[in-house]
């Protein structure tokens, strides 16, 4: 598996993690619009699930646009690029 | 624990449990606070549905207030300084010149007294707990941070007053200096997201604050009582080699970590901790060495006195049936390797701590851990007793033992009986008994302070708390009967009765002063065999002629008054009811 690949499924998971009524398969189509339970609450929640699954320090500025699961992703994807 | 472990932790709770509901108020965003308090309180409660829910953001006392009737379990109150005052805090303007300053003193006090309000109306039988502000002041103080300032002492001067009262009301205080060991003061505050969210707390102080909130809201059971051995261990030297007069345990030997230990065992013992002694040994020089008068456990603290030089697993053997409680609720502690895991293979359960003579850091640690694996909410007067009443328990069991007749032998006990009916209070010790007993026990049923109260106020319910005395001494609060009326029908759904108590014609006096009190034809107990509450069990089968099952099977068992009345045996008890709710009678 790719690294890109092995980034989208971890993601998946960590999604799974905050929102357990969604599909697995469904997660990658969720955006904050389309997701009620997907609340500022459950934004920071993200968050930290994020910074455990990735070891990201995540900036809490970028939150309000880390709003669908594939900006999340290409989010990530950046910040593991550079790391 | 890892956030996301937490998160999965709480998402495992089984929903179709017995809900088990905890408000948590804070001022701030609960956020991380919340899902750690959830998971840890699951972790020790993994038969209910744990459901922690938060209170209304920015207003502790108004959301205190509005609690006054609440259903809740539990209420679990984190105090910060902006709670107090808004510009004790960093998120609120309104700034921090001195004559502010002055104010938010003034309004703070206004603000803990309301809190202390609020908290003494929580309904009874809602178990309370609260943490003190953990997180550090704004710098609003005119002196530098290496200096308190006048100001600074007296807002913790109203803490301290504040939390006096609240433990005085039998609300449980977080321990700061125990939070300051576990989650480092200058690691707790998090700025950033107390700004961007409303959460003060680092991810690492609301782990640890969630675990402290867990073990006050459902506190482990603590040990009953502590074996020791003596040599090395109680005082320092071997005394069949060196003598009694030789043994040390003061300052000017450098040994005195074993005066320390002697000094906690007598105060444990004077708290209702059993202590008893194993040791391989000379009996005379040990009694010897009891009769040194600069010992500081005296020999009327201990019992038994297991000293010979047979095995140590067979002398706590013996110690834990003299006592009559399990292995696992005791501590044994010695300083040898090898005795403690013969121990320990023996009575699988034990908690064995090894001494570490000669090390005082080590010994300090020792001490400490003592005091936690024992330490207990509130002392009783029936905590006083316990020793006594063990002691005194087995001059009865001899006595018995040694009569002919066990008839004249009960008749000339002296048997006193207080059945106390009153449902109007929770009686701590009462549901201590209840939590604690295994062995006379109807169904190994456990029972939080809201679950205890909300059954003996159910219309119709019935509580007797049962205490006894007789010519060999007190034994206090003994038992405990809990079940309700319907017709001429009483069921019982809870009745422990201490094992110290046992050989006494107890329970069959329980039976006949509940068909003759509450007039009913039937007695019908809600049992369920456990593995350890087998004596209640042969009681049972006696009294009812039925077959006990097995473990873990819910039955019914009734007794008729006619069939109680051929199967009882002559009771010489004298009984004394009361009702606190009315009068005595």
């Amino acid at each position: 598996m790719s690294m890109p690949d092995n980034i989208r499924t971890r993601l998946v998971e960590c999604f799974q993690t905050i929102f357990p009524d969604i599909a697995a398969e469904t997660i990658p189509s969720v955006s904050q619009a389309s997701t009620p339970d997907w609340d500022s609450v459950a934004a920071i929640t993200l968050v930290q699930v994020l910074e455990d699954e990735f070891g990201l320090e995540l900036d809490l500025d970028k939150l309000a646009d880390l709003d669908s699961f594939d900006k999340v992703l290409d989010y990530l994807r950046g910040e593991l690029q550079e790391a | 624990m890892t956030f996301t472990e937490a998160l999965k932790t709480a998402q495992k709770i089984p929903r179709n449990a017995k809900p088990f509901e905890v408000v948590l108020v804070c001022g701030f965003t609960p956020l991380h606070l919340q899902t750690y308090t959830t998971a840890h309180l699951h972790a020790v409660m993994q038969n209910r549905a744990v459901q922690v829910t938060p209170g209304m953001y920015g207003n502790m006392a108004t959301t205190l207030e509005g609690l006054a009737k609440c259903g809740a379990h539990a209420v679990a109150v984190a105090l910060e300084w902006p709670d107090l005052d808004p510009r004790l805090g960093f998120r609120e303007g309104g700034g921090w010149a001195p004559n502010q300053v002055a104010d938010a003193l003034a309004s703070a006090k206004t603000m803990l007294d309301r809190i202390l309000g609020a908290m003494l109306h929580l309904p009874q039988g809602t178990r309370v707990v609260v943490s003190l502000p953990t997180l550090p002041f704004a710098p609003l103080f005119h002196t530098p941070g290496w200096q308190a300032a006048e100001t600074e002492l007296m807002l913790h001067q109203l803490i301290y007053d504040f939390s006096v009262q609240v433990a005085r009301a039998g609300i449980a205080v977080m321990n700061p200096r125990c939070l300051d060991e576990t989650s480092a003061p200058a690691s707790r505050y998090d700025l950033k997201s107390d700004l961007r969210t409303g959460l003060p707390y680092t991810l690492a102080h609301a782990d640890v604050m969630g675990a402290a909130f867990a073990r006050l809201i459902a506190p482990p059971s603590p040990k009953k009582a502590i074996i020791t051995d003596l040599d090395n261990t109680l005082w320092h030297g071997i005394v069949g080699e060196i003598g009694p007069g030789a043994v040390e345990w003061d300052l000017a030997s450098h040994h005195r970590l074993h005066g320390l230990y002697q000094m906690l065992l007598a105060a444990m013992s004077q708290q209702g901790v059993l202590v008893g002694i194993a040791s391989k040994n000379d009996p005379r020089i040990v009694d010897q060495t009891f009769r040194r008068e600069d010992l500081l456990l005296a020999s009327s603290q201990v019992f038994p006195v297991e000293v010979h030089w047979n095995p140590k697993s067979g002398s706590v053997e013996r110690i834990l049936q003299t006592w009559n409680i399990a292995a696992d609720s005791v501590i044994f502690v010695d300083d040898s390797p090898m005795e403690l895991a013969e121990v320990a293979t023996a009575h699988p359960g034990i908690h064995c701590i090894q001494f570490p003579a000669g090390d005082d850091s080590a010994g300090f640690a020792m001490l400490r851990q003592l005091r936690d694996l024992c330490g207990k909410e509130r002392l009783s007067e029936d905590d006083a007793l316990r020793l006594d009443s063990i002691r005194e328990g087995a001059a009865f069991r001899q006595a018995a033992s040694g009569s002919e007749a066990p008839d004249a032998f009960l008749r000339d006990a002296r048997a006193a009986v207080t059945f106390n009916f009153g449902t109007g209070h929770l009686d701590a010790r009462a549901l201590e008994l209840v939590n604690k007993t295994n062995q006379f026990n109807l169904n190994g049923a456990r029972f939080s302070e809201a679950d205890w109260q909300e059954l003996v106020s159910a219309p119709g319910a019935l509580v007797a708390v049962v205490s006894y005395e007789d010519k060999f001494g007190k034994l206090g609060r003994i038992a405990v009967l809990q079940g309700q009326c319907a017709g001429r029908t009483l069921s019982l759904r809870v009745w422990v009765m201490s094992c110290r108590a046992f050989a006494r014609r107890i329970e069959h006096l329980c039976l006949r002063v509940l068909f003759d009190r509450f007039n009913v034809d039937n007695i019908c107990f809600d049992f369920i065999g456990t593995p350890r509450n087998g004596p209640l069990q042969d009681f049972l089968v006696q009294v009812t002629g039925a077959q006990v099952t097995g473990h873990d099977a819910a039955e019914t068992f009734t007794v008729t008054r006619e069939v109680f009345r051929n199967s009882c045996p002559e009771l010489h008890h004298t009984i004394l009811e009361i009702d606190t709710n009315e009068h005595a009678r």
